[in-house]
């Protein structure tokens, strides 16, 4: 094969695959098609997370319903060192409005404050940094909710046993990131002053399914007695409800989990259909990131507050349906 | 003169015209800024794609040198994870009261002399024991992926922000044309030692024919050992780059890391068999591979297309390889 010939068959492929990507969607930054006004990027950690593709979803609902915007969502694929050069790249394409949803706390924070000194505004999604490198942080409470977690758990512990007693297990998502922390620090905050409430086991599962599966199944034939399995997430929790139903043990506990999305991957179905005992939503941030990156789009005046926090609730049989139809 | 450049060009160019290739095709498909100007072209952007690259870049060096002895390091990615780790460590955790600048050197230099030992130690069992070098470097890719977990308790260490040492390191190691330049002259060094000295040459004859090497009385497993002990060390050196940039150790890190370099050094037209290969080519093919992604990321083109687009440019690459082999060994 001579030169020429891979020159060709090299170019037909790039060309192929960019001209493929480019007529699917109109191209970003200053090139955006016509009637295009705005560019703003969304950078995801990862696409793969129910959770995310919620957000991903919404996001793409509410800006498409603004015809001069046009949104870029960049999958992080959970790697910090993928998100930092993405945000990097977009810093070079310098568009209107910057959205990070950021996969970890510290590798972050560098170069978020970057897009700012380069004068991009920047919206920081639900989870925080180590520096306030951003316009506005759009937040749940994460500790808030690992609290109402907690206390909904030690109900159930005091019903069934006439004291607060029992056995956790209790599965972490990826360690480190605020979401992991404060959702166990919550919880924790309500059982510790229980010496009779014992966490049995706490793999991590860094937020997926499988992994908790995999690690249920563990924590299942090490230890014989478990009243409640609390999942840093619904995935997590329902891993962990598929490891105990293959070895027959689901009924002998109850599964809680956190997030409480809509749809058929969401959590809210499951409590409907009795697997999860509950769930608490973890607002997606999305709506009120839309409504405020509008304001800093349109009104140039505006000036956002440094933080603006997104309440929670709790999803149980009872009011499942009730939820799901908002 | 010229015509030794034309005839290096001759007998290694094709790296070359991918990379020609791949920058045309950046230059074509770049969008513009406001001021009109190409961002593709612009030294920012070039200079972020040598910054992110730089990892997978040294390590690549190294695996280079690995390659064209015959041998392979599956480990390179657990060790940077375990360099990352260990300075994090020993930047964070521990508190010795010393100044800023001797924590970090020790910090630094017990990342690379860890790294380095690994290195050693796949050298050691795969030249005494005979054990293959596949099969040695997976097994050292899991037992230090683990330690390293084990070591930090599964967590990652952040480094923070302000005066303290990590903080510091941070900077320092992620400062863009320090690191830039560091790459450069590793570059020239590995391209100085495979092709102007003896162990070079001794490296080509060991991957060409072993066997031959051996009977020549080369010092073979010396020559494979110091390679193994140079992975493990730029693997370190890399892992503190890493850290720095990432601000954090993270023993997670740096998961498939070995196949990113080893694309790298294959598209640079080394051959997995050994003897053959260059370091311009391999830096060449680390290029190819940034540009390409800073070039559909640019585009915003969804990055699974980018694997699949790596996919071709690969079995390409040593579909070329093959073809030139079969053809010269027909001549």
């Amino acid at each position: 094969m001579n030169p020429r010939t891979l020159v060709l068959l090299l170019s037909a492929v790039l060309a192929g695959a960019l001209s493929t990507a480019c007529s699917r969607k109109s191209p970003a930054g200053a090139e955006a098609g016509p009637g295009t006004r705005y560019t703003v990027v969304f950078s995801q950690c990862n696409n793969a997370e129910p959770y995310r593709a919620a957000q991903n979803a919404q996001m793409e609902r509410l800006w498409g319903a603004q015809k001069d915007v046009h949104l870029v969502i960049m999958d992080a694929q959970q790697d910090s060192a993928k998100q930092i050069g993405q945000i990097e790249t977009a810093i070079r394409m310098r568009p209107n409005l910057l959205i990070v949803a950021p996969n970890e706390r510290a590798p972050l924070t560098e170069v978020m404050g970057r897009a700012m000194r380069a004068g991009i505004p920047v919206i920081c999604l639900e989870r925080d940094i180590v520096q306030p490198n951003y316009t506005t942080w759009i937040r749940s409470d994460n500790r808030a909710i690992g609290r109402l977690a907690g206390e909904f758990i030690l109900e159930y512990l005091k019903k069934k046993h006439g004291a607060p007693r029992g056995r956790i297990v209790e599965i972490s998502g990826l360690k480190g990131v605020e979401g992991e922390i404060s959702r166990y620090g919550g919880a924790h905050d309500v059982w510790d002053k229980y010496p009779d409430i014992k966490i049995v086991a706490n793999p991590v599962a860094n937020w997926l399914q499988s992994l908790a599966k995999d690690r249920m199944s563990e924590v299942l034939s090490a230890v014989p007695e478990i009243d409640v399995v609390y999942g840093h997430n619904d995935p997590m929790a329902m891993g962990a409800y598929l490891a105990a139903r293959e070895k027959g043990r689901e009924k002998e506990m109850i599964f809680v989990g956190v997030d409480g999305l809509s749809g058929d991957a969401g959590g809210i179905k499951k409590v409907k259909e009795g697997l999860l005992a509950a769930t608490f939503v973890y607002p997606l941030c999305v709506d009120k990131a839309v409504e405020i990156g509008t304001r800093i789009l349109r009104q140039p005046d505006f000036k956002p507050e440094p933080v603006y926090m997104m309440e929670s609730r709790l999803v149980t049989a009872e009011n499942a349906a009730k939820i799901d139809g908002q | 003169m010229p015509s030794r450049v034309w005839n290096y060009f001759r007998h290694h160019g094709r790296p070359f015209l991918g990379l020609a290739l791949v920058f045309a095709l950046g230059v074509v498909f770049s969008p513009r800024d406001y001021a009109g100007n190409l961002i593709f072209l612009s030294v920012g952007n070039l200079t972020d794609v040598l910054l992110q690259q730089s990892e997978i870049g040294i390590i690549a060096l190294a695996m280079t040198l690995v390659i064209i002895g015959a041998g392979i390091d599956l480990s390179v990615g657990s060790v940077l994870a375990c360099s990352a780790s260990m300075a994090a460590l020993l930047l964070v955790r521990w508190t010795p009261g010393l100044a800023v600048g001797p924590q970090m050197a020790v910090a630094a230099g017990a990342a690379l002399l860890t790294g380095a030992t690994i290195g050693a130690v796949n050298g050691l069992v795969i030249t005494r024991l005979g054990l293959q070098a596949f099969v040695m470097t997976l097994a050292t890719m899991i037992g230090v992926r683990g330690l390293t977990r084990w070591l930090t308790g599964n967590t990652n260490i952040d480094f923070g922000f302000g005066e303290m040492a990590s903080a510091r390191f941070s900077a320092l190691f992620s400062h863009k044309p320090s690191v830039i330049i560091v790459w450069v002259l590793l570059a020239i060094v590995a391209h100085l030692v495979l092709t102007r000295t003896i162990f070079g040459r001794y490296l080509r004859a060991i991957g060409e024919n072993e066997q031959a090497a051996i009977y020549t009385g080369l010092p073979v497993r010396t020559i494979r050992f110091v390679a193994y002990t140079a992975c493990g060390g730029l693997a370190a050196l890399a892992g503190l780059i890493h850290a720095a940039r990432s601000h954090q150790g993270n023993p997670n890190d740096g998961v498939a890391y070995e196949l990113d370099a080893i694309a790298a050094v294959v598209i640079g037209g080394t051959a997995l068999a050994g003897g053959q290969g260059t370091i311009v080519g391999t830096v060449t093919g680390t290029l190819i591979l940034g540009l390409l992604t800073n070039m559909l990321r640019l585009r915003m083109i969804d990055s699974n297309l980018e694997l699949m687009i790596k996919a071709v440019i690969i079995i390409v690459a040593v579909w070329l390889q093959r073809r030139d082999r079969a053809s010269n060994s027909s001549l």
